[in-house]
């Protein structure tokens, strides 16, 4: 057991909003490594998420954040370790077919959709969607006609929702970097997810976006959207998320409540540049 | 509204460069008519530079729904034709080494299906990779193919070419012989000029009516799949293919899906090709024929089908008017440079200062019926946004 | 005979491995596959064929070349460094769009570089005027048949390639050239002057890929499509030495030169030729025979099963 290891689970033991629910998991990840040439981005980490959590990913930077979020959405192809969503084994698999298991990702950056406007970009969302066989457009044109109606309806439905129903039927390269992270996770919403990765959701939005955004994820949760994010803005995560695991070079530092990690030595030392 | 009922309103909803398109179809159709009716223009030739566009049409069509549609850069659009030409030709000509003498419309059916397996093994090991890994290998492809052709004898008579390609209704009833069975018609559309229309311009005629019929159904299905959930996803991986990925969508599928079908329109107008020209040589696969394309798909608008259409008829009057030039003497140089130069000088010049061509998509793309109050033009060409220039 | 496509193939290997280090240092460093690389060989050898025809001859020979040829080598790679920097600049530098634009653009570059070349020296083969020589006497009895020209090339490359190799391993901008390659992200973050490291990338690539032009060119002939028609071995010779990889492009030219040149001893491979005689239920008469017109088509399939493999090439990581 490395020491990384042996923090992890000391942390799991002291941390009791952790474990109040691990029974029920939705990504397991053991023991995951991934190295780019002579350097270690992650390094045997082990974690896990629960249902129904909000569960927030802080490091400093360089810690492998990004790199473990690629691991675990398929992006990646992991040296060693397991990955496991809903209890089936995705390791290695297409990034379609974990998203198929439930898990949906977004990006810190996402690329605007050119030629599209918000409602089209909201469209992309949904999985299986029948039009997206080139033989039903010839063959049951009704049918996929019943299922962009009603995928449009439920779009338009979650744009007001998250009040940016006035953007439907703009381009979506001329809205703000804001209300894109609000379109973005709007239409990770519309491919149904059990678990979405969030990529640093608000980074770059304004603080009354940033609010609005952070109550749309508790809102989102308390419906039954379990949320593992990555971010930088501590007071985001501190206020949003529970529990919050700590990475520092490529494994886990440790993990539990905001309280409990705003206020251990080991945290602190980690982002103040020193390795533990 | 139509053109028809609200002409002042239908011009004044176009954007400047719909105007501007507009404005040269209508001058140039214009242009073609007093040809026609001084008898300046021969019918008979009028009607197989329609066929040529209509040819260059379909490989638009194709390459746009590659790359317009896609993003993926196919460098053997030729290659593709020359398999659509020659796939036919060998399976109907009188001359073929290999079968011969099959129904057009079989080879048809076996020229397509060459094409896509084709497409598919070049396909299988490039499209998991970067776009431009695709654009190397196909440029290797077009050359692979030309060899091949050009060789192996025994089974394509390599450089002397295939003869003897029937008319493309060979063996079905009443329009395999419709031309000759046409009466011959003098007419006279203004005093003092006559023009006779005999069997030549009967299948002319009739080859026209055939490359209409490929590039109606084309557009078609490419404007259906266009609007549809299947052209969202795969305008999707052309703007940001990570993003699709993370939405569930098996991207690879995807690519190659749209790599087959527009390898497939192109072939099919390889074999338009064959059977209008009754003669395909290996000549025929010169790869400019690919940036031709290339320039034609840019010029009209990636992703837009009309502008590929309209990048066709562009082509051609590229083509047959720079035919002309060596006619001028005081031009000293031949004519295949600066052809050279103007698809180079076409393509830097649209790459760097229009990318989105003059007739970008413009309306929102979405099953039709469902949106029925659909904005036309969502404020502004959504496309626009891309170059930074409001210039519309 | 064996022998004498060993030879020839290293003759040959020597230009390919010019080009193919440009071409992938362009690649990694300016993001994008420029396939106007091989017209800028093309540029060289005629900007060489104009400035030897100028200076003549100029007394005095090595290895049976004038020096005045060794000048007009000089020009070639000045101008091929030179067009291909002002192209940068006129061009791509301004263009703020991503590497697919890019390549596409440099496709239209290729028809301009070679049409211009086209319209002001025909579209006929030329050489330049130097004395053809005879095969070296003291290598005949072996079989091998190479002229001291061909040793020329092979000479100069290697100066050339050892000069870039000292660049690279010795100097700052060598090692600021080589982590851009390596990874352009992680050299833009560490604070490498990335625009200072990539205009000189774009010089020695292509004054690389010139130095190869005109030995192409006295190899064999000049022609405005000589650069073009190279492309895909050169493309081919990159991917398979992995895109980015210095080195990987000279052991992937290298062996593509090699491969290309020995290609009529495939056509002696008695398995291909004779299919029918050996396999069961092939007809006796059927047979592949892998003539040197196929010596192109053969790169493309190794192209195509480095990628099947190995996309990042040999020498890269594998995935």
């Amino acid at each position: 057991m490395t020491d990384a290891d042996a923090a992890a689970a000391d942390a799991a033991e002291t941390a009791t909003a952790a474990d109040r629910s691990k029974d029920d998991v939705v990504l397991r990840v053991e023991d995951l490594q991934k190295s780019f040439g002579a350097l270690t981005a992650t390094d045997h980490a082990t974690f896990e998420v629960a249902r129904g959590t909000i569960t927030g990913l802080i490091g400093p930077n360089g810690a492998g954040k990004s790199t473990l979020f690629n691991l675990v959405s398929g992006f990646y192809e992991p040296d060693g370790g397991r990955v496991e969503v809903n209890g089936t084994a995705v390791t290695g698999m297409e990034p379609y077919e974990i998203a198929d298991h439930g898990l949906i990702r977004t990006f810190q950056t996402p690329r605007k959709l050119e030629g599209m406007t918000v409602r089209e970009a909201m469209l992309v969302g949904p999985r299986k969607q029948p039009g997206e066989s080139f033989l039903n457009l010839f063959f049951k044109p009704g049918e996929v006609g019943e299922h962009e109606a009603a995928n449009l309806e439920e779009a338009e439905r979650i744009l007001e929702e998250f009040e940016i129903d006035h953007l439907a039927t703009q381009p979506a390269t001329k809205i703000s970097g804001g209300q894109m992270k609000l379109v973005e996770l709007a239409r990770a919403m519309l491919a149904d997810p059990e678990l979405l990765l969030l990529d640093e959701p608000a980074a770059g939005v304004n603080p009354t976006l940033r609010n609005k955004l952070a109550e749309q994820i508790r809102r989102l949760n308390e419906q039954g959207t379990t949320f593992l994010l990555i971010e930088h803005d501590m007071d985001f995560v501190m206020k949003l998320a529970d529990p919050v695991i700590v990475l520092d070079q490529g494994s886990v530092l440790m993990e539990g409540s905001p309280r409990e990690v705003q206020t251990d030595e080991r945290v602190i030392d980690a982002y103040l540049g020193g390795s533990p | 509204m139509s053109a028809l009922s609200d002409p002042k309103g239908y011009w004044a909803d176009l954007t400047r460069s719909e105007q501007g398109v507009l404005a040269f179809i209508v001058g140039f159709a214009g242009l073609l008519l007093v040809g026609l009716l001084t008898g300046a223009l021969a019918p008979t030739y009028f009607l197989y530079l329609v066929g040529l566009a209509g040819m260059y049409a379909l490989l638009s069509f194709g390459l746009n729904s590659q790359w317009g549609f896609t993003g993926l850069i196919n460098f053997s659009v030729a290659a593709f034709f020359g398999v659509g030409a020659y796939g036919t030709a060998l399976m109907s000509a009188s001359s073929s080494p290999i079968a011969g003498d099959v129904l057009p419309i079989v080879g048809l059916v076996v020229a397509l299906g060459v094409a896509a397996l084709l497409a598919l093994a070049i396909g299988i090991p490039t499209l998991r990779l970067r776009a431009d890994y695709l654009a190397i290998a196909s440029l290797g492809l077009a050359e692979v193919v030309r060899l091949v052709v050009l060789n192996e004898r025994q089974f394509t008579n390599g450089s002397a070419g295939v003869r003897g390609i029937p008319p493309f209704f060979e063996g079905v009833p009443v329009l395999a012989t419709l031309p000759e069975t046409m009466p011959g018609l003098a007419v006279r559309p203004l005093p003092g000029t006559t023009i006779v229309l005999e069997t030549p311009f009967w299948s002319a005629l009739l080859n026209v009516a055939i490359v209409l019929g490929f590039v109606g159904i084309s557009y078609a299905v490419l404007r259906r799949a266009h609007r549809s959930p299947w052209g969202r996803v795969l305008r999707t991986i052309r703007s940001d293919e990570d993003l699709a990925r993370a939405l569930g969508k098996n991207t690879y599928g995807f690519k190659m899906q749209s790599f087959v079908l527009g390898s497939v329109i192109m072939a099919l107008a390889g074999v338009f090709y064959a059977h209008l020209n009754l003669f395909v040589s290996p000549g025929d696969l010169d790869p400019v024929t690919t940036f031709y394309v290339w320039v034609a798909v840019i010029l009209g608008g990636s992703g837009s089908n009309r502008g590929a259409l309209f990048g066709g008829f562009v082509i051609v009057a590229i083509r047959e008017g720079t035919r002309f030039l060596n006619e001028f003497a005081w031009i000293p140089i031949d004519v295949a440079p600066l052809r050279l130069l103007l698809i180079g000088v076409l393509i830097v010049v649209l790459m760097r200062y229009r990318p989105q061509g003059v007739l970008p998509p413009q309306r929102e793309l979405i099953w039709p019926k469902v949106v029925d109050e659909a904005p036309d033009r969502p404020d502004s060409g959504v496309r626009e946004a891309k170059a930074g220039g409001g210039d519309d | 005979m064996v022998f004498d496509y060993l030879a020839s193939g290293l003759v040959f290997s020597s230009i390919i491995v010019l080009g193919s280090i440009g071409l992938s240092l362009i690649y990694s460093i300016a993001d994008f596959a420029n396939f106007a690389h091989g017209d800028t060989m093309t540029v060289g050898a005629y900007a060489a064929f104009l400035t030897f025809g100028a200076v003549g001859g100029l007394g005095g020979s090595v290895l049976g070349l004038p020096l005045g040829f060794f000048v007009a080598l000089v020009a070639g790679i000045v101008v091929a460094a030179v067009v291909a920097v002002l192209t940068e600049k006129v061009v791509y530098d301004g263009m703020n769009a991503g590497s697919i634009e890019l390549l596409i653009t440099s496709i239209g570059i290729a028809f301009v570089y070679r049409a211009i070349i086209q319209i002001g020296f025909g579209a006929d083969f030329t050489r330049y005027e130097v004395q053809t020589l005879r095969p070296i006497e003291a290598l005949l009895p072996y079989g091998i048949r190479v002229t001291q020209h061909d040793v020329a090339i092979v000479l100069s490359a290697l100066v050339l390639v050892g000069s870039l190799h000292t660049l690279l391993q010795y100097s700052d901008l060598g090692r600021k050239m080589r982590a851009m390659a390596d990874n352009p992200d992680l050299a833009r973050v560490s604070g490498i002057r990335t625009d200072r490291v990539k205009l000189w990338t774009w010089i020695i690539g292509a004054g690389l890929a010139g130095s190869g032009g005109v030995f192409l060119g006295l190899y064999n002939q000049l022609s405005p499509r000589m650069g073009f028609n190279l492309l895909l071995l050169i493309f081919a010779a990159v991917i398979l030495g992995g895109i980015g990889s210095v080195y990987g492009a000279m052991l992937g030219g290298f062996l593509i030169g090699m491969i290309n040149q020995l290609t009529p001893v495939l056509s002696d491979i008695a398995l291909l030729t004779d299919m029918g005689a050996l396999l069961p239920l092939v007809p006796d008469s059927f047979g592949i025979t892998i003539g040197i017109e196929y010596a192109n088509a053969i790169a493309f399939v190794i192209m195509v099963a480095v990628l099947l493999v190995r996309p990042n090439g040999i020498a890269g990581e594998a995935t």
